[in-house]
């Protein structure tokens, strides 16, 4: 009985691990000669822009609403504050790639299972430039791939436009989540959405001019 | 020489003017009968209101722009229309959101937190909010204008909002400004605009 539970955990393991590995992202896909070493994201690169975004958030069926603001304020540093419509703060972060730093949130949402995992999103959202190790195609992007610690991005191209249409992160075994943007003119992002594989948890930003 | 010093006078004089200055007693009272015989008449309440969000570290301020109304006793409904459309009714102990055609409720029941914040959104666009129970309250005179400040006493709030003020028109004691600080350097402003009271207005508004 014991037995035959662990090879059925094993071949489940398995399934799961081809089912949903990075790898079988690019499995499909041609790698190709590299063509450049490194790439520069413009989107929240600019430190004279205010990035002012309406966001939804959804969390296991729940929908959470707010205003999302982010400021790079030096060469590294971004300065990152969610406030609900009405103005009122609910958290404010301090983010680069190697610190993070809570300036405030509110109690309800101070959670740390919560916090970690915004950092991770918002750390590739705000990410400026990715080191390429390899390179694939398909028919309409070029992917590069890029190493994050022990995990990896594969950033998605448009052959087309050169645009960067989205980020895929994942660990050697599976796909964690998504970041795909939509610009007009491949330096401000429109609108941008961070999906999660593994949690219900989506997070869509549409920006907003102020009157 | 002279210039810089003249300059100078001009500068100081200047900022003294801008000045807040301190009520006396008699002023205090006068003033709050005032704002209270006012709001006391307020059955219903409609107006524009324009938003200021303020953080220090942005260049410019956030905009948004909508329509407030109340009536009494306590339906109110918060209707932004720009940059975007997010509508918020407070109505018998649920909050009803309309966020881009997207519909939602929260039932608050009796949530203390909520009460408050309904009460705090009503007693600041009427003015009347003079509660000693509730906040430390100082008042100053400006130029053709009342201010007065609010410093909440309960623990919870005061989370939240660091201090309220409320701007007052002299001549008709009504509520002009409302600025939330949540710390020194952030804080929310909105300036009402346009304000009509005791117009006829049906339940059937407080809807999203």
């Amino acid at each position: 009985m014991q037995k035959s539970t662990i090879q059925f955990l094993l071949i489940n393991c398995f399934l799961a691990i081809v089912l949903v590995s990075c790898g079988s992202v690019t499995k499909n896909y041609t790698p190709k000669k590299l063509d450049k070493t490194a790439i520069e994201v413009p989107y929240f690169s600019d430190s004279k822009t205010d990035y002012v975004y309406k966001t939804n958030i959804t969390v296991y069926g729940n929908e959470l609403s707010g205003i999302f603001i982010a400021k790079k304020i030096n060469d590294t540093l971004h300065r990152i504050v969610f406030t609900t419509e009405f103005g009122n703060k609910l958290m404010d972060f301090e983010i680069s790639d190697k610190s993070f730093k809570v300036n405030s949130i509110v109690s309800e949402l101070d959670r740390k299972i919560l916090i970690n995992t915004l950092k991770q999103d918002f750390r590739l959202l705000l990410k400026k430039e990715y080191l390429i190790e390899e390179e694939f195609e398909n028919e309409s992007d070029n992917i590069y791939k890029s190493k994050d610690g022990n995990r990896d991005n594969y950033l998605f191209i448009s052959k087309k436009e050169g645009k960067l249409e989205k980020v895929v992160h994942c660990t050697k075994t599976k796909e964690k989540f998504t970041v795909k943007f939509n610009s007009e003119n491949n330096i401000f992002a429109e609108n941008i959405q961070i999906i999660h594989q593994n949690i219900k948890l989506k997070i869509e930003l549409n920006h907003f001019k102020s009157e | 020489m002279k210039t810089k010093i003249a300059l100078l006078i001009l500068f100081i004089s200047g900022n003294l003017f801008a000045q807040e200055q301190k009520m006396s007693d008699t002023e205090i009272n006068a003033f709050k009968q005032d704002v209270n015989l006012v709001s006391k008449k307020i059955k219903t309440l409609s107006t524009d209101f324009i938003q200021y969000k303020h953080l220090d570290f942005l260049s410019k301020d956030i905009e948004t722009s909508g329509k407030m109304i109340f009536k009494e006793p306590s339906l109110l409904q918060w209707q932004y229309k720009k940059p975007y459309n997010y509508t918020i009714v407070f109505k018998n102990g649920k909050i009803l959101i309309n966020d881009e055609g997207k519909k939602s409720a929260v039932d608050i029941g009796n949530s203390k937190i909520f009460g408050r914040i309904n009460k705090l959104i009503v007693g600041s666009v009427s003015g009347n909010m003079f509660d000693d129970k509730e906040f430390t309250i100082s008042y100053f005179k400006l130029k053709g204008q009342n201010l007065a400040k609010f410093i909440p006493k309960d623990a919870t709030l005061k989370k939240y909002i660091k201090q309220i003020e409320l701007t007052f028109d002299k001549e008709e004691a009504t509520v002009v400004q409302v600025k939330l600080l949540e710390s020194s350097e952030d804080y929310t402003r909105i300036v009402l605009k346009n304000k009509v009271i005791n117009a006829k207005i049906d339940d059937s508004v407080f809807t999203n």
